[in-house]
């Protein structure tokens, strides 16, 4: 057996990274060499987080393979990460061994976990038991070399702040808003460290909106509760946030249908209709503008015409999903919405930092590619910052792979790498209860 | 043949189970007043409840509502792995793939666990009480128990020469203490259920929306108390989503 400091010094030897930014929704993940310059959303690939089961060909999808289904009806899906924490480690596992380990698995993402570091994201606010597990899978089932484990958003503090900065420290203040799948959060970063008394969290999120279309449209018209994967494509395809609270309601009028004996039109510039998928001919729907003879025909007011199809007309369903984040009470969540959230958490801080927040704020995370959320966000919290304060606020270049790309930067520094990375065999003689310490930045005594 | 005729009595009235209600706010004249009910009248003291409050039953199924529309998996069906089953390596690792919890039981064993454990001792909160685990409107800063800044390494020269109307120096913030900064990022984590935002008394009333077609809720159903925007609606609503018998 060869001594001990030999077998450190080999596995301090520079490795490649699996940057994995763990979403409840999709993961985001790439291998990362050390020292590599030229990192770009390019170098991650998506895949969804899930395991799907479908009730009409009675086969079962994991993660990429649903790329490969052609019939999305009533497909049940199982997701591993519920609220944003890892909480089925059945499921996480045979995902990332599917998508990592599996002979099958893509060319640039298949890796040996022994010869690999991992640098995987987190939710803030994660309950501890639920870290814990995690570290012990990640040492004693996966047995990765070395691992890391921090709060997601935070990562986006590597970003260089001017284009050709060549600085590789973080940036000093920064406001993420992270708007996922699971949630809304709100966190200020000091150099790179979360500031986390003031962290704000919304539970509107992707999901959450996904879900409440759902519920509209089966009241209103056909029975959806087990249509997920369609009607988060239709929330996709046709929802805006509306410009104003005031252009809410103007375009909630537009959209009404009027009372009995005061029948009004429908405003063709909101009004869709969205032909549905059959899953024979088609397997996506597509938007197009309301005809209001085709919903007569629909209730039987008109003799049938023209080739049969299914539609599914959306009016304020349009404007008023995405309207949750901005007004959460809408639907009864007492919270308040995004902008008066982010001031909330903006109080919290000192003056000066206040001052460095408020300049520097970045959106990521898919919310923020429904058209209109970035000009409603802006005019809406321009509305509430003093008014001598300067307001920069702008969205990823691609909200989904930032997170992800700002992990990657760090991974491809070794210097800095290598002061966050915990060694396998240190984990071994010191037991999770240190990991956890160490990794929540306590004393490792 | 005898001649049969209906008398209208009081059982008979025919009530449309609905009406048009003119929403002016709270009217103390109209409210009853039952001097002999004390408890009532105790509860009255207290404030009665506002427009926008609900009642038990309409708070609990907005709970269930959201807490249904915020769900990830279905509890009811279950997907099984696909493929072989690769058993895990260590006991740890068996007992932690193989644990079907779901989130909600790990948040409350958190919730727990920061019960039974004191906060933790920084040397930013040691002069404060533990955090009470109730969501509180505003968690307390470590900013409220530091010194203000510190004398005034960084704070520019007094000038002499400059007019006092071009100086910038009022609209300039405070430079940052290190102590403060230190205590803001030293803070402990919240905990899951105290990190999200909450919604501060006196803010906008809530906006009402129509129950069935989600147009603004001008009237209330008699029979739950769900917004309404027309008869039209008020049809779909109580054959679909009344609260009546809920």
């Amino acid at each position: 057996m060869p001594p001990k400091g030999s077998r450190k010094s080999a596995s301090s030897l520079p490795t490649q990274t699996l940057v994995l930014d763990n979403g409840a929704y999709t993961l985001k993940s790439g291998l990362v060499p050390a020292g590599s310059s030229n990192l770009a959303y390019d170098g991650c690939t998506v895949t969804p987080n899930c395991i799907a089961r479908s009730s009409r060909d009675k086969r079962t999808y994991v993660s990429s393979e649903l790329s490969k289904c052609a019939d999305f009806g009533e497909l049940a899906f199982r997701r591993p990460v519920e609220k944003g924490f890892i909480v089925n480690w059945e499921a996480e596992k045979a995902i990332w061994e599917h998508e990592f380990l599996d002979s099958k698995a893509k060319e640039g993402l298949r890796c040996d976990p022994r010869e690999t570091n991992l640098l995987l994201t987190e939710k803030p606010n994660c309950p501890s038991l639920l870290q814990k597990n995690c570290d012990e899978i990640v040492f004693e089932q996966f047995e990765f070399a070395r691992y890391y484990r921090c709060v997601g958003p935070t990562l986006n503090a590597y970003h260089p702040a001017q284009p050709n900065s060549l600085s590789s420290l973080p940036q000093e203040c920064l406001l993420i808003i992270d708007t996922s799948y699971s949630d809304t959060t709100i966190l200020p970063l000091y150099s790179g460290q979360l500031i986390q008394s003031a962290l704000r969290r919304l539970t509107v999120g992707g999901k959450l909106l996904t879900n409440y279309l759902k519920e509209l449209s089966s009241l209103r018209h056909y029975n959806m509760m087990e249509e997920t994967y369609l009607l988060n494509e239709i929330k996709e395809a046709v929802s805006f946030v509306a410009p104003s609270a005031q252009q809410f309601g103007q375009n909630l009028e537009r959209t009404w249908k009027g009372r009995l004996g005061d029948k009004r039109n429908l405003d063709p510039t909101i009004v869709l209709d969205y032909v549905l998928p059959d899953y024979e001919q088609s397997i996506h729907g597509y938007a197009r503008p309301h005809d209001p003879a085709k919903s007569r025909m629909r209730r039987g007011l008109q003799p049938l015409q023209g080739p049969r199809e299914d539609l599914l007309p959306l009016g304020n369903e349009r404007f008023a999903v995405p309207e949750l984040l901005f007004h959460p009470t809408d639907i009864g969540i007492q919270e308040n919405g995004l902008p008066e959230a982010i001031m909330q958490s903006v109080g919290l801080l000192p003056e000066a930092l206040k001052v460095g927040m408020l300049a520097n704020v970045v959106v990521v995370g898919g919310n923020s590619l429904i058209p209109g959320f970035m000009e409603r966000l802006e005019s809406d919290l321009r509305a509430l910052v003093p008014a001598e304060y300067y307001l920069n606020i702008s969205r990823a270049e691609d909200p989904v792979k930032h997170t992800w790309l700002g992990a990657a930067r760090l991974a491809s520094q070794p210097e800095l790498l290598k002061e966050v990375l915990v060694d396998k065999a240190e984990y071994d003689e010191r037991g999770s209860g240190w990991l956890a310490r160490k990794f929540a930045g306590g004393d490792t005594k | 043949m005898p001649h049969v005729e209906v008398l209208p009595n009081s059982a008979s009235v025919s009530a449309p189970g609905w009406t048009y209600v003119v929403d002016t706010g709270y009217d103390p004249s109209k409210a009853p007043i039952n001097p002999k009910d004390r408890k009532r009248a105790a509860a009255r003291t207290q404030g009665r409840r506002g427009d926008n409050e609900l009642t038990a039953r309409q708070q609990t199924a907005i709970a269930r509502r959201i807490a249904e529309l915020d769900r990830d998996n279905d509890p009811k069906q279950q997907i099984a792995i696909p493929g072989k089953n690769v058993p895990a390596k260590t006991a740890n690792a068996r007992r932690i793939i193989q644990s079907a919890r779901q989130i909600k039981h790990w948040l409350d064993e958190e919730e727990a666990l920061a019960q039974l454990a004191p906060a933790p001792r920084t040397a930013a909160t040691s002069s404060r009480a533990p955090p009470s685990r109730k969501l509180s409107t505003v968690p307390p800063t470590p900013a409220e128990t530091t010194p203000g800044p510190t004398s005034g390494f960084m704070t520019p020269l007094p000038r002499e020469d400059i007019d006092p109307l071009l100086s910038i120096e009022k609209t300039m913030a405070p430079p940052l203490s290190e102590s403060e900064l230190d205590a803001l990022l030293s803070a402990p984590p919240l905990s899951y259920a105290e990190s999200f935002a909450t919604l501060p008394a006196g803010g906008p009333p809530q906006r009402q929306f129509c129950d069935n077609c989600g147009y603004w809720g001008k009237i209330k159903c008699l029979k739950c108390g769900a917004r309404i925007c027309g008869l039209e609606c008020k049809d779909a609503h109580e054959s679909t989503r009344c609260l009546k018998w809920a």
